[in-house]
């Protein structure tokens, strides 16, 4: 089944009748904030969706809860139409806004109440929540506007989550948490998808995203990129490897999946290897090694890769 | 509408609304104490023809009767200023405050259409100004009986004293949550609608004191604000239908530009 579901959508701002230029061209009055995106997100997974800031992610999410307006193109959420249907959807998810505004002259707990009355829904895993964000009774007492900004990322993380919605539409979620809170925050996605929950995670920290999503999509300049597995993409990134040997260096030239091989004077040998390790190793079984070193592969590097690989003139 | 939304809105207004029924108790109950105790003596030195006759009126309103003199209370800058803290500040901070603080976005991701929010804050500001209306009518019956003329006032226009106000201040809520719903940032919204009014305000004084600006006064919505008429029991119905016919367009912008509008990011 399939959480959400676009085809073509595309979101231009400004007027129609002037040029178009992709965010970052030049000027004009007209951006084509996203152009023909098609994507989708299968029920139960950790979707992320990645690009640099003004690339289209916020947009995107913005189209999905009606908050704009496509200009061409359509979505479904929940199997629900994204333009139709907007407050069904709404009635189903979770959101979390990018640096989000709270209320301030109310307390959390208050806060928490009143967004959950709006809902419509009881507030089931509100009290877990707190607990593993380490929000106290006497925190949430305090009013809003005392909370420092990890609180309000907490606050807005509850405020998202409290009601159990089948489908949670995170954008940026761990700004201003703590490495422990970013650590019980990804607790907490593990236990909804294992529950059977679907998280759409907005980020542009790569690391996260490796940590918790089970597929990505990258967004450049409105447009989409790549769609693939986490382990995909990082299974496809070129790994750096250096060995140092105390005698001559095997020949790994036409060995799949090796590149750039150098031969240095003093016995070093580096190297980039690209997929299934083996054929490599097999070519390294025997030699001389002292030392081998393979870099581990990160999403960071495949991230740039794919965004070299889809560079365009501007 | 939404309850919860009512109930929160109510909630974080509570206190200001308060305040400003007290003062618009007070101020109204002020001016049938200044005609209980002065109307004659001024009304005399009137009548020695010492002051042209148009510095005596303002808006409508004078201190020779007791409707005049609430009349007076009502169209003064200061029953203007307590009134619009809802009907411009509230209305024009609506949608457009909400959304600079960003807090919209948290508003609308729950299952509530926008014509739902609009309604609501719609009934909320109309709750509001019709509060601060009444307590101005409550305020000035007091004042008749501290001032001992009472007796003037006629109970059953009431209601309709109390209809026209909330017509005239309902109707510039319809404006400010009309501009609150059209402007991004909260500036433009409040800007627009502070000079609808004040302009509005200033075409009918000027034509209070000057005979030839008297035609402009047709184009504000003060002139058909008419307390005085109403308290002495000349209603003009078409006054109240036009007041009801400019919030009627300004609700239906409101209904019509909300639900279409994009809502970027906040800045």
């Amino acid at each position: 089944m399939t959480a959400i579901s676009t085809s073509g959508l595309t979101k231009l701002f400004g007027r129609s009748r002037l040029p178009v230029r992709p965010p970052g061209h030049g000027s004009s009055t007209v951006v084509r904030a996203l152009d023909d995106l098609s994507i989708e997100v299968n029920e139960g997974e950790i979707f992320g969706f990645l690009g640099p800031n003004g690339a289209g992610k916020s947009t995107t999410i913005r189209l999905l809860l009606s908050f704009l307006h496509p200009t061409a193109g359509s979505g479904t959420v929940l199997g629900h139409d994204i333009v139709r249907d907007s407050v069904e959807i709404r009635r189903r998810i979770g959101y979390l806004p990018g640096g989000i505004a709270l209320y301030d002259s109310l307390t959390g707990e208050g806060l928490l109440d009143y967004l959950g009355h709006l809902t419509g829904r009881p507030p089931s895993r509100r009290a877990e929540l707190c607990d593993r964000l380490e929000l106290s009774e006497a925190t949430l007492r305090r009013l809003v506007r005392d909370y420092s900004r990890g609180m309000r990322q907490k606050i807005g993380i509850v405020q998202a989550l409290q009601h159990d919605p089948e489908l949670a539409i995170l954008d940026e979620p761990t700004e201003g948490l703590d490495p422990l809170m970013q650590r019980a925050f990804y607790g907490i996605l593990d236990d909804l998808r294992s529950a059977g929950r679907t998280i759409f995670f907005s980020s542009h920290v790569l690391s996260e995203v490796e940590r918790v999503c089970d597929r990505v999509a990258i967004v450049r300049r409105g447009q989409l990129v790549a769609v693939e597995d986490v382990e995909a993409l990082l299974a496809r990134r070129k790994r750096n490897v250096e060995m140092r040997l105390d005698g001559p260096a095997p020949t790994l030239e036409g060995v799949p999946g090796v590149s750039n091989v150098v031969v240095a004077a003093d016995g070093r040998v580096t190297c980039q290897l690209e997929g299934d390790m083996r054929p490599f190793l097999a070519a390294i079984a025997g030699s001389p090694i002292t030392d081998l070193t393979i870099e581990p592969a990160h999403l960071e590097e495949a991230f740039l890769e794919l965004y070299q690989d889809a560079e365009v003139p501007a | 509408m939404n309850r919860a939304l009512f109930v929160h809105t109510w909630r974080s207004q509570r206190l200001k609304l308060a305040i400003v029924c007290i003062g618009l108790g007070i101020w109204s109950a002020i001016l049938p104490i200044v005609y209980g105790t002065f109307g004659q003596t001024f009304k005399s030195i009137i009548d020695s023809g010492l002051i042209p006759k148009e510095l005596t009126q303002f808006g409508g309103g004078d201190v020779f009767s007791l409707s005049g003199s609430l009349a007076l209370g009502a169209i003064h800058p200061i029953s203007l200023i307590l009134n619009s803290i809802f009907a411009v500040g509230f209305a024009t901070s609506a949608v457009a405050g909400e959304r600079q603080r960003g807090t919209l976005e948290v508003l609308l991701a729950r299952p509530l259409s926008r014509w739902t929010v609009y309604r609501t804050l719609l009934v909320s500001v109309l709750v509001f100004v019709g509060t601060a209306v009444l307590a101005s009518i409550v305020g000035a019956t007091i004042g008749s009986g501290i001032a001992g003329v009472a007796d003037e006032l006629v109970p059953a226009r009431l209601p309709l004293f109390w209809l026209n106000g909330v017509l005239l201040f309902g109707a510039i809520a319809a404006i400010g949550l009309a501009a609150s719903v059209s402007f991004d940032r909260l500036t433009p919204a409040l800007g627009l609608t502070v000079a609808v009014t004040v302009v509005s305000y200033f075409l009918e004084v000027l034509g209070t004191f000057w005979p030839d600006a008297k035609g402009l006064q047709t184009y504000s919505i003060f002139h058909y604000f008419d307390p005085k008429q109403v308290l002495e029991g000349n209603v003009a119905t078409g006054n109240l239908a036009l007041l009801a016919a400019v919030a009627a367009v300004a609700i239906g912008w409101g209904l019509w530009e909300f639900p279409r509008r994009d809502l970027a990011a906040p800045s």
